[in-house]
């Protein structure tokens, strides 16, 4: 990994307008903080290396160095990274009742593991109007109330950093792919610190297409209709092709091509639709409204999931075959997409002394991911 | 600057200035503080009451002069104080009572900032007495500031005119001796006489109306070519140097002493002479062509910008069959510059080059003393806010909101203190900075701007007592004209730059009494704004209110930031916490803050231990407000309550 300052931090990832507002750099120091789902640089700082940069999923993430460090000889040329098993699940009896957003999956998961004492604090993701913040949940019964899709990007890691600097261990996550990725890179100790002591005790990846950025969205609703109404939003499995906004006066749709704009440049880069870096990756299952599909990709994770089957907070099934065909294949569209962007905007495999990279993995995987260059199918 | 005739103190200038006020017998003085002008109307506030005087701290310099000219016009002496820009708020006013006359006599004292030593310009205002056709006397030194500002009313009188009397910094803010006067112990009482006849300048109204403008006109036109044969007579103009001088020098003003000094050291008193003017518009043509006529070279030194140099060239052309063809030395021919203040080094070296005479080295001995002292170089010191100063953490505030608005927004700069925070003590927070009351008035205008593509929000900062001068009608225009924009009122209860003067929201006025106030939010509130109002000390609460205020889409929102300055007489000296940096927590080069107080926060109570490897509080000068505690991420410095 190769790893620079704030201030380089700053030119390659601010303004290149590649920040996700993921909240990766927020909360290690006073410069970097988040509002209304944007990260904000307060001040400029002249440090030659930070957490900040480290962290950040949009700035030298070298792929092969994060497989190597997950165990893996390098990074696989396989869409959904390297995984133990895949299934269906939803959540069991044990959580009979609770409203989740599909499956309950995540909701029943990180309930477990708080409630068997496998990690002390879960930090989640919360809506305040339409801003999504960090929420730290220390009871299992707080875990649903943030239980619902956000499709904004949300700067729950500056959670995870809070928590950290307050000396938290143990910390359960529900992350995005990028934001599995900055926390797959702080496990990494990065900046080789002596006292340093893994803080993520489960990481629960959600399967991402895109986000949407948080005040475009706000802005671009609100020329349609009263934001304060708005209770939930859906984008169901294609081809709906639809975002359908639930108020309190009824529902609304608004084609997807109508919202694309409003994505941020860094998800167009992003060469991870399943949450690579996590324990486990969940996600909707195509077909079938009340499942999810569930990746358990760590030796953690295997084990979470074993306890709850067995303890009845998740029921799990052999996943549909004819659905992997379509999982991956959503996947690797979403890789070669991406590759190929960020090849075009020359932010992949950048030569060292000439442009600094966003994201670094062997040219032979490029290629393999790449294939023949056709567009996929699915679409952002 | 009590009764004292006769005797010599050493006084500065302002106080030769307001002894002058005195020895002429006036009551009424108004004024609105500026640097260098502040102190004359705070000497004569201590001795008003028993003078029998009027003294007030006015709202502006346009509402001074108005005040001033009432008392003229009801047939008492006045006098209205100000420094150079606020001739330029006067000027519309200056105008008109120009035009119209007086009664009592009145006296417009600019005090100017050549060099804008306490200034954003170095606009100077000599101009105007051209411009709008009335006398201008520039004192020399220090007995002349009071002689001729006593002598001042009476020209007035005589003229029926304004008159002005410019000082420069160098000449309010110096200190010499001067033998004081008598005082007179008559008391006109106060009458405005207006049954008269419509243009009868004694006894009808004083109006200004568009009918008669040319017959007044022409009257204001015969009042300046009396006061021109008046001067060619004037005491306070001089000439000292030989018969048939190589050169001759023409100056005015504290100049004259640069010119003195200049002519002495290089031994030129044979060789040049030197022609003082204190009368310098309109010019006593008389004597100035019997000098003109002296030698064929002249330098005219003044500073800034050549007023002096270009009438006189005029002059020169005009009379040029009779005194011949002139060679003038100045600004116009690069021998002076036309920026700053000049010196005897300045005029020394236009001397020696005009006069073809080997510039005049350093001794030797004080030479290489200067270069060793130089070598060591001075301690680096910026300009900054003093330690507990509100500004700083007002700015915090303002700054910190603006980066997490994160929409390229900026503050629309003022007057005041407030305005160092261009620099990196306000966060180089400020983006636009010009006249009083220009930052709410050019964010009403950016607040327009979203129909043509403009989408940065704009925070317009003003101080209390600038909010009363000049902010008033802007918050009326952008909150009329439905402008988008949020005000901060940086209120530290005082006209604090230039002193503390009172100021319409305190209860208090120059003269000591207790006076009804007007309060700032009640002000806003009435016009239409919302209003709320913090303490800038309260960081949290500061930014957030700020944040709301920048999410708010429509309209304009004004926060006061109420906390007194720390200077103050109330507060100074007074700590309200003891600070001290905790070594076992503060990590310094070590944290991941990179020294955030010391490097970004940058109060001067702060600073670097750079044995311990920690920051550390000055407590000499650390004013114990507490805020540094706020900002330190780590906790490390701790504040204690004093009892």
């Amino acid at each position: 990994m190769r790893i620079y300052g704030p201030q380089t931090l700053f030119e390659d990832v601010q303004q290149r307008g590649l920040c996700i507002g993921c909240g990766g750099c927020v909360a290690l120091c006073p410069h970097f903080k988040t509002y209304k789902g944007k990260t904000a640089r307060l001040f400029p700082c002249d440090r030659e290396t930070g957490r900040c940069h480290a962290y950040c999923p949009k700035a030298e993430v070298d792929l092969d160095e994060l497989a190597r460090q997950s165990g893996q000889p390098s990074y696989p040329a396989s869409p959904a990274g390297g995984y133990q098993r895949i299934v269906a699940s939803r959540s069991g009896r044990r959580l009979a009742g609770q409203t989740c957003q599909s499956g309950g999956t995540v909701t029943a998961l990180m309930t477990l593991a708080l409630a068997s004492g496998r990690i002390e604090s879960a930090v989640l993701t919360g809506t305040k109007g339409l801003v999504p913040h960090p929420v730290r949940v220390t009871h299992p019964d707080g875990v649903a109330a943030c239980a619902s899709s956000k499709y904004t990007a949300a700067p729950t890691l500056s959670g995870l950093n809070a928590a950290i600097e307050a000396g938290r261990r143990h910390i359960g996550v529900v992350a995005t792919p990028c934001q599995a990725t900055a926390i797959a890179q702080m496990r990494a100790n990065p900046l080789q610190q002596d006292d340093f002591q893994d803080p993520a005790g489960l990481v629960i990846g959600l399967f991402c297409t895109w986000a949407l950025d948080t005040r475009h969205l706000i802005a671009f609703l609100d020329q349609r209709m009263d934001t304060r109404r708005i209770r939930k939003m859906t984008i169901p499995p294609p081809p709906a092709e639809v975002l359908i906004i639930r108020t309190d006066t009824g529902d609304s749709e608004i084609p997807l091509d109508q919202i694309r704009p409003l994505i941020p440049g860094g998800c167009r880069i992003c060469p991870d639709m399943t949450a690579e870096w996590a324990d486990l990756s969940v996600g909707e299952l195509e077909g079938r409204p009340a499942w999810n599909t569930l990746i358990v990709r760590s030796e953690t994770g295997r084990a979470l999931v074993d306890e709850a089957a067995r303890d009845g907070w998740l029921e799990t099934e052999s996943y549909p075959s004819g659905q992997l065909d379509h999982l991956l294949g959503a996947a690797r569209g979403k890789k070669r997409r991406a590759l190929q962007q960020a090849r075009a905007d020359g932010l992949l495999n950048s030569a060292p002394d000439t442009c600094r990279a966003a994201l670094r993995l062997d040219a032979k995987t490029v290629d393999a991911l790449i294939g023949d260059g056709e567009e996929c199918a699915c679409r952002y | 600057m009590e009764n004292t005739p006769g005797q010599r103190h050493l006084v500065m200038g302002n106080e030769a200035i307001s002894r002058g006020i005195l020895e002429a017998g006036v009551q009424v003085a108004a004024a609105y503080p500026g640097t260098p002008s502040s102190e004359i109307i705070e000497v004569l506030s201590q001795v008003a009451a028993r003078r029998h005087m009027y003294t007030e701290w006015s709202v502006n310099e346009k509402v001074a002069l108005e005040v001033a000219a009432a008392a003229s016009f009801a047939g008492l002496r006045a006098v209205a104080v100000m420094k150079q820009v606020g001739m330029n708020v006067a000027a519309d006013f200056l105008l008109h009572v120009a035009l119209r006359g007086i009664r009592g006599g009145l006296v417009l004292i600019s005090c100017e900032d050549p060099g804008g030593l306490s200034s954003t310009n170095e606009g100077e205002s000599r101009p105007y007495a051209k411009m709008m056709e009335f006398p201008l006397l520039e004192p020399g030194d220090f007995q002349e500031a009071k002689d001729m500002t006593r002598w001042a009313f009476d020209l007035s009188e005589r003229l029926g005119s304004i008159v002005m009397v410019r000082s420069v910094t160098r000449l309010s803010h110096a200190s010499g001796n001067v033998t004081f006067g008598q005082l007179p112990e008559d008391r006109p009482t106060a009458d405005f006489n207006f049954n008269g006849a419509m243009l009868d300048p004694d006894t009808g109204p004083m109006i200004n109306l568009p009918g008669p403008v040319t017959i007044i006109h022409r009257r204001q036109q015969e009042k300046m070519a009396r006061a021109a044969a008046l001067f060619e007579t004037s005491p306070f103009n001089r000439y000292d140097g030989p018969e048939r001088p190589e050169l001759l020098v023409i100056t005015a003003s504290a100049c004259q002493l640069y010119c003195r000094e200049a002519i002495e050291i290089l031994g030129l008193e044979q060789r040049v002479g030197l022609l003082k003017l204190g009368t310098t518009w309109p010019l006593p043509i008389q004597l100035l062509q019997r000098h003109l006529a002296l030698c064929r070279r002249i330098l005219v030194v003044e500073e800034v910008l050549p007023f002096l140099e270009e009438n006189l060239q005029a002059f020169a052309a005009r009379a040029a069959a009779r005194i011949g063809i002139k060679q003038f030395f100045g600004k116009n021919d690069g021998a002076l510059p036309s920026t700053g203040e000049l010196n005897p080094d300045l005029v020394m070296a236009a001397l020696s080059r005009i006069l073809d005479i080997a510039p005049m080295g350093r001794d030797d001995a004080y030479r290489r003393r200067a270069e060793a002292i130089f070598a060591k170089g001075a301690p680096p010191r910026e300009l900054t806010f003093c330690p507990g100063c509100p500004h700083r953490a007002s700015f915090w505030g303002i700054h910190n909101a603006l980066a997490m608005d994160n929409r390229r927004g900026f503050v629309s700069g003022d007057i005041g203190c407030y305005s160092l925070a261009a620099l990196p003590c306000g966060f180089e927070s400020l983006k636009t900075l010009h006249a009083m009351g220009s930052g709410l008035g050019m964010a009403s205008g950016f607040g327009k701007l979203s129909p043509f593509g403009f989408d940065q929000p704009v925070i317009a900062v003003c101080g209390d007592s600038t909010f009363y001068h000049a902010v008033m009608p802007a918050l009326v225009n952008a909150i009329h004209n439905d402008a988008n924009v949020t005000l901060v009122v940086l209120d530290n209860s005082g006209t604090a730059m230039t002193g503390f003067q009172a100021h319409p929201g305190l209860a208090v006025n120059a003269l000591g009494e207790t006076v009804p106030t007007v309060e700032i939010p009640d002000l806003c509130r009435a016009m239409g704004a919302k209003v709320r109002v913090c303490d800038p000390f309260d960081l949290p609460v500061t930014q957030n209110t700020l944040l709301e205020m920048l999410d708010d889409p429509q309209g304009v929102n004004v926060l006061v930031l109420r906390q007194i300055c720390a200077l103050s007489p109330e507060k100074k000296g007074k700590k309200r916490y003891d600070m001290a940096v905790d070594p076992q927590i503060c990590r310094a080069d070590d944290c991941g803050c990179n020294r955030f107080c010391t490097r970004i926060f940058r109060c001067p109570g702060l600073g670097y231990d750079p044995q311990k490897g920690t920051a550390r509080i000055d407590e000499v000068i650390c004013a114990g407000c507490g805020v540094c505690a706020d900002i330190c991420p780590s906790g490390a410095i701790e504040r204690k309550q004093r009892s």
